[in-house]
């Protein structure tokens, strides 16, 4: 199975940042969802969305996992899992080493550790609240006295750069796109997190706006020490602020691997087509032809074997008829694919 | 090229304010903008710069009694500011038609593909049902749908994003168009179904010889589509030219700002992006100055006190801007973004 491939060679992947084996901080071992879809009359389930199909990585303190793919390739399901907003149908997810919702590590000590800012500022934000109040919730709920959690809250919205005199009594309705997801990013530090989940936190701000709110992540990281988890469709943004990044199609991981090793050398077809489509910036350098033809297939009923065999052009018989495992390319580097597998049977991988 | 000497579409010192509100939004202020025939030009801003209110306006979509629309917009010659009744619907489709950035809103749900199609071409022009059918089987098939004949009987929910946007396309243009808009037509989509429609929106219009205007906020889609580029600002054009000069030779402090504010390449240890300070204004409380001068580094006392006039720099190169002696050779890391 993929997962016990990457489990043991996992402390691997922590050499790539630092000088000896890093104990990762959250663990997801062969996660698997599926969602059934409902249909006729009695509402039985004839068939699932394989959402997120078998999905295994480590994430080491200190780091920023990148996670990029098209719509529909499990990023967010997989953010979501993690979060234990929903719950898996198989595998696990810990925390230093312990899963949450068991004695050892109750779902609320989990989630005041692994927080999440999400795409849409405004709906993740409640209308009825200010936005101290917002940021004051969580550490009520965590114990923390009112006028405690106020004066948090306050320290909060000044370290993300709104000053608390002004906007501390407003409402969501009252700020900004730019300003909401710095409130969201408050909010989720209120509880004084180790793990910070962006699923496309800053994809739907404007181009000078989001690179305000990249800077204030890459400060918080330093100086709190922060470990994120960051979603995004845009390839350059997750160049820039990723140290690994993971490249997700239809529901499994296809490669994984440090930042500048993916985006320069990348093993897997699908990465080099994924990247080969970001766009030049130069008028001379129009790109000429897509480097990915058709849209991905179905997660309902996807094809057997590698999934990505059916875009592929160097698709060979074993291809659509063994699954490939996660194999070692590089220095904490491991891709999906046949090609790199030694022995494999495809004609491009070593004997 | 020479078009610009008999524009196919010109703007002049298009103001459009919105009332309702408790107070009037100025969303366009002194619009000046001229397409030339078979040429392709890309509107870039933010949200709220009046991108879209422009293109909006060029179709008279906006709700008559809430706005008010000063200026001229001149299609081939014809006022439409003066349309009415017939004349306006079929202005509307037959002469400037639109490709949305969501076809699944843009679409009917209820309706095949083949349906939409034949609707619109037989409301522009006198044919059989069964030539309609034809049209709009050979518009599939123009832009590209893998089994046209089959695709016509399909609803939108029952096609991927990239296709819904082909079969989209296919409906701006039944109706054979001489302007096509297209309103961030690819934002939707994630780059590898981006691409593949770049590259269609711009084969169809060097093919049939459209004119396009190009609606985006995003300046590497701009850069792949069109001729030449206008940067637009709280409802101003603070900057155009040819891709090239406001690409390479950026002379807007908010243009410079957005282009070396872009991530590309990787980071070293410690590295921020230059950001843009603050954030685009308020349409309802604009400075009485240039209204990026509160956000801008070398803003000086003329900015905020009148707004400037456009300068021209030379080859169709303008600038709204008191401060071009300061912007020479102002723009950092435009490096290609490629992986290297």
């Amino acid at each position: 199975m993929a997962s016990d491939t990457v489990m043991t060679r996992a402390p691997a992947a922590a050499q790539a940042t630092g000088s000896e084996p890093v104990r990762p901080l959250l663990e997801a071992a062969d996660l698997v969802k599926h969602f059934p879809i409902k249909s006729g009359l009695l509402g039985r389930s004839n068939a699932v969305v394989r959402a997120v199909d078998g999905v295994t990585f480590s994430l080491y303190p200190g780091e920023t996992l990148g996670i990029v793919g098209e719509s529909g390739c499990g990023k967010s399901t997989t953010a979501r899992v993690l979060m234990n907003l929903i719950k898996p149908d198989s595998g696990n997810v810990l925390l230093n080493g312990r899963a949450p919702g068991t004695p050892e590590l109750s779902l609320k000590a989990f989630r005041s550790q692994v927080q999440m800012v999400f795409q849409d500022s405004y709906a993740s934000l409640n209308p009825r609240l200010t936005v101290e109040d917002s940021i004051a919730y969580g550490p009520t709920v965590h114990g923390v006295s009112g006028s405690d959690a106020v004066r948090r809250a306050r320290r909060l919205l000044d370290r993300v750069g709104l000053d608390p005199r002004r906007f501390a009594g407003r409402y969501p309705h009252e700020l900004s796109g730019g300003q909401r997801q710095r409130v969201n990013i408050a909010r989720a530090l209120a509880l004084e997190p180790k793990v910070i989940i962006l699923d496309e936190a800053v994809s739907a701000l404007d181009k000078s706006v989001e690179a305000q709110v990249l800077n204030l992540l890459l400060d918080l990281k330093e100086e709190i020490g922060l470990t994120y988890i960051f979603i995004s469709h845009d390839l350059e943004v997750v160049r820039f602020i990723a140290n690994r990044v993971m490249v997700m199609y239809l529901g499994r991981v296809a490669e994984i691997g440090p930042t500048d090793a993916l985006y320069t050398g990348g093993r897997h077809p699908y990465t080099t087509a994924l990247l080969g489509s970001m766009l030049s910036m130069d008028p001379d350098e129009r790109t000429m032809e897509a480097p990915l033809a058709g849209d991905p297939p179905n997660p309902i009923d996807p094809p057997p074997g590698c999934r990505f065999h059916t875009r592929c052009s160097f698709a060979e018989s074993v291809c659509s008829a063994k699954t490939p495992v996660l194999t070692v390319s590089g220095t904490g580097h491991f891709t999906a694919c046949h090609m790199v597998d030694p022995g494999s049977g495809h004609s491009k991988a070593a004997a | 090229m020479n078009t610009m000497s008999d524009p196919i579409l010109d703007i002049r010192g298009l103001t459009v304010t919105f009332g309702g509100g408790p107070k009037p939004v100025r969303a366009l202020d002194g619009v000046d903008l001229a397409l030339g025939r078979g040429e392709v030009i890309a509107l870039l801003g933010e949200s709220g710069s009046g991108k879209s209110v422009t293109l909006r306006s060029i179709l008279r979509l906006h709700p008559p009694k809430r706005s008010r629309i000063e200026g001229s917009i001149k299609v081939e010659g014809i006022d439409v500011t003066s349309l009415e009744g017939r004349a306006l619907e079929s202005f509307r489709g037959k002469t400037v038609s639109m490709v949305f950035q969501e076809p699944m809103l843009a679409m009917d749900p209820v309706y095949t593909v083949g349906q939409q199609i034949t609707e619109a071409v037989r409301n522009h022009e006198k044919i059989s049902a069964a030539d309609a059918r034809a049209r709009a089987l050979e518009m599939l098939t123009l832009v590209r749908i893998p089994s046209p004949a089959r695709r016509l009987a399909a609803h939108p929910h029952g096609m991927s994003g990239g296709m819904r946007q082909r079969a989209m396309t296919a409906l701006a243009l039944a109706s054979k168009p001489r302007i096509l808009r297209a309103d961030e037509p690819t934002t939707a989509l994630h780059a590898p179904v981006q691409v593949p429609i770049l590259l269609l929106l711009r084969e169809l219009q060097r093919e049939l010889g459209l004119s396009m205007i190009f609606v985006t906020h995003d300046i590497s889609v701009a850069v792949e589509v069109a001729d030449r580029i206008a940067v637009m600002y709280a409802g101003r054009i603070v900057e155009t030219g040819t891709v090239r000069d406001v690409i390479r030779t950026p002379r807007h402090p908010y243009t410079i700002g957005l282009l070396s504010t872009r991530a590309h390449g990787g980071r070293l240890e410690g590295h921020r992006l230059p950001a843009i300070p603050g954030s685009p204004p308020d349409l309802a409380n604009l400075p009485p100055g240039c209204a990026f001068a509160p956000r801008c580094a070398i803003a000086a006392d003329a900015c905020r006190a009148s707004v400037p006039e456009p300068i021209d720099l030379g080859s169709g190169h303008r600038v709204r801007c008191f401060r071009t002696a300061e912007t020479v050779n102002k723009v950092a890391a435009l490096a290609p973004a490629a992986t290297s």
